[in-house]
């Protein structure tokens, strides 16, 4: 009909251009800005691609043996940490000239050797202006204890072949066990599905919510403002409800376009693209019915919740009302977002399954199932069905309470009120 | 064929009757009358010609048919409280409801600047309306109702809120509408408007239709009851005259109350005899008398 394409126009151009839509995006988009900037920040302020500087002197053959040792494994590339040997000036002790060192601002701090014992590890200190420095001192304790453990194995006359199997690493491989002739899901289509079901499910609940509230609040806002006696004698409700949600939807659309568009631009900034190639993330890895079953989940729980926002918002007829009526959705949409949420790490869990088949819930929780289990594909038909069928009967239930609502004035309707004035419309 | 009939036309709301089967016929060009203290099922009766509600039993035709998503269109309705975004600008929304209705957005825009200009409010088209007085809002509220020139105008209190220069404004404006032909429902409080505009009026009274028909015929059916009598000289023994029920000396002259017309006669015979007669006049009752008594003796 021509009228609804009226009205999205009207509700779409209205929303977009109002301040508080541009004022909120840009806020976000700001948000979203700073968020991808994080591993450059974190990698700017730690500065951890200098490595810090540690002084030592050393004061007969025993110890420059030792540090000759530390030096081999504390000074490799991209270590957090660097050992320097300087040689002690006549006249002076180590301590005094490690101290003249660190306030020159030589080296970070300086390391003491002192007795050493059975197996050729020397007490050692560490000296620095900072007094919480673990991770150096962590650092350290590590690789000294490597050390010791080669003098105790290298001492105890085993062959280098024994010693080499004992060092070589474990290494555990996780596969999913597919029970279709595909392969299971690997490690990295997991993770990048779990991302994507994450933002999925955010953006969702983020969509339902705020959309949603939009839809009521301005369907009771068009109630109170009696304009909407006005509109029913022009367009048919349903027409006026459905070109509301869809404005709507279009402008949930433009602001997600936005976000995404933000988020690429920022990480195809150059000083970005390296760090965040570093986190491993691959999209190629990005199964594409994950994204497709994605949106349709997302397009079907928007949907079911706009109707019913409508509806609820065609109930009342004060914008104060609007949140006691409303609150019943904004639970369910709550739980449905809290289960999917928890239930990420155990997409198993019979909690997830049963969800995953109850509408208002399932868009949220399928998603999880979907990415992140190897789930038949008639289970998730079944569960779309149901989705539908709920949809097709909260629709219509919503056009009639719609319809009846938006000429009811003074208090909320009791069921039963509202019961009896959708009877009468027939 | 008649443009609009409503016949033995029937609503309850749950357990209250809001319209006790009401019957009016309005033609082409036509402006129809419906007065009514509140809550008499004046709106009821607008919402139900205009589809809003639906009618529990008799038949509302508009030429001939019954009602259609296809007469959308030809409606304008004008609700008793104003109806319009608050936070959007005129020209805009006037824009949006015309589309609505059918038209194509340019078209509407000029005639809405031919409306506001008229109206003498064309700097209104950029202002948002809550920053509008409320007389202001309510021409915008009329023009959205007439915008696309409807072949039904339903009109709800048209003319609250407006002084009496714009009410004159408006009221010529909704004669020309008829004079082109449209079909109007009009309701208000202002007897004087009905009077002025409309041939054919009911009058509703508790969900009832209490009176019914051409104004003339009605004013006739109440039997004047008033003469006023102005003389050069003095006029004595009126009290005396059979059938006359009290009289009150006024500014310029008498007024009396009589209880049958016969009575009248007699009066100006009794005047004449005794003196000059320059003003002699049997008023008949204005509607404003005719609602009170039919409402008034119906509330008791």
């Amino acid at each position: 009909m021509n009228n609804i394409g009226t009205v999205i126009k009207f509700t779409f151009l209205n929303k977009v251009r109002s301040k508080s839509f541009l004022i909120s995006t840009l806020v976000f988009a700001i948000i979203i800005s700073i968020g991808v900037h994080i591993p450059f920040f974190i990698k700017m302020f730690s500065g951890d691609s200098e490595a810090k500087l540690i002084g030592y002197v050393v004061q007969n053959e025993q110890e420059a043996a030792f540090a000759n040792q530390l030096e081999q494994y504390t000074n490799y590339d991209g270590s957090s940490i660097a050992l320097k040997k300087y040689e002690l000036p006549a006249g002076s002790n180590a301590d005094q000239f490690g101290t003249k060192l660190v306030t020159d601002g030589d080296v970070r701090g300086y390391i003491i050797f002192s007795e050493f014992d059975n197996n050729g590890i020397p007490a050692v200190t560490y000296k620095s202006e900072a007094l919480g420095d673990y991770t150096t001192v962590s650092q350290l304790e590590q690789t000294i204890q490597i050390i010791k453990q080669q003098n105790i194995i290298a001492s105890s006359g085993l062959s280098n072949d024994i010693i080499e199997q004992l060092s070589a690493p474990v290494v555990v491989n996780s596969l999913q066990i597919s029970f279709g002739s595909e392969e299971g899901l690997s490690e990295d289509e997991r993770g990048i599905n779990m991302w994507i079901i994450y933002g999925l499910i955010i953006v969702l609940f983020m969509g339902i919510m705020i959309s949603g509230q939009t839809i009521a609040a301005e369907v009771t806002a068009e109630k109170s403002s009696r304009v909407m006696e006005v509109l029913v004698t022009s367009v048919s409700p349903l027409a006026s409800m459905f070109g509301k949600i869809t404005g709507m939807f279009l402008l949930v659309v433009t602001q997600l376009v936005t976000y995404i568009a933000v988020v690429i631009i920022n990480v195809s900034l150059p000083h970005n693209n390296e760090i965040l190639s570093g986190l491993n993330i691959n999209f190629s890895a990005l199964d594409p019915f994950v994204l497709i079953y994605g949106l349709i989940y997302f397009f079907a729980g928007f949907f079911l919740f706009s109707v019913l926002y409508a509806a609820l918002g065609s109930i009342v007829s004060r914008t104060e009302d609007l949140g006691q009526a409303v609150m019943p959705m904004t639970i369910i949409s709550l739980a449905g977002f809290y289960i999917a949420m928890f239930s990420i790490a155990t997409p198993e869990s019979t909690l997830v399954t049963v969800s995953s088949y109850i509408p208002f819930v399932s868009p949220f929780v399928m998603l999880l199932r979907i990415g992140l289990t190897n789930i038949a594909t008639w289970e998730i038909l079944v569960s779309l069905a149901i989705l539908f069928v709920t949809i097709y009967v909260c629709v219509a239930i919503s056009a009639r309470i719609y319809r009846t609502g938006v000429l009811m004035y003074g208090k909320r309707p009791s069921l039963k009120e509202l019961y009896k004035a959708m009877k009468a419309y027939k | 064929m008649k443009r609009l009939v409503l016949q033995n036309v029937f609503k309850q709301y749950a357990d209250k009757v809001a319209v006790n089967g009401i019957s009016f016929e309005v033609e082409q060009g036509e402006i129809y009358g419906l007065l009514g203290a509140n809550g008499a099922g004046k709106t009821t009766t607008m919402r139900m010609i205009l589809g809003l509600i639906y009618h529990d039993k008799g038949s509302i035709l508009y030429n001939g048919q019954t009602y259609s998503k296809a007469l959308l269109n030809d409606f304008g309705y004008l609700p008793e409280e104003r109806g319009l975004y608050p936070k959007i600008k005129v020209g805009e929304q006037l824009n949006y409801l015309a589309q609505l209705k059918g038209m194509k957005a340019s078209d509407a825009d000029k005639e809405i600047k031919y409306w506001l200009e008229r109206f003498g409010v064309p700097e209104n088209y950029n202002k948002k309306v809550e920053e509008l007085s409320k007389g202001n809002q309510q021409k915008i509220q009329f023009v959205s109702a007439i915008v696309h020139r409807p072949t039904y105008i339903i009109m709800d209190e048209a003319f609250s809120g407006l002084d009496p220069v714009n009410v004159e404004l408006l009221k010529e404006t909704v004669k020309e509408l008829r004079d082109n032909g449209s079909t109007i429902v009009f309701s208000t409080h202002r007897m004087e408007h009905v009077e002025e505009l409309c041939k054919n009026i009911s009058i509703l009274h508790k969900s009832n239709q209490v009176v019914k028909g051409n104004l003339k015929e009605i004013r006739n059916q109440f039997p004047k009851e008033k003469v006023f009598l102005a003389t050069a000289g003095q006029v004595t023994g009126i009290e005396a005259i059979n059938g006359v029920e009290h009289v009150k000396q006024n500014e310029n002259g008498l007024e009396i109350k009589i209880s049958k017309e016969k009575a009248a006669k007699d009066i100006l015979q009794h005047a004449i005899s005794q003196t000059e007669v320059t003003h002699f006049e049997i008023k008949a009752p204005t509607l404003n008398e005719i609602f009170i008594r039919t409402v008034g003796e119906n509330n008791e």
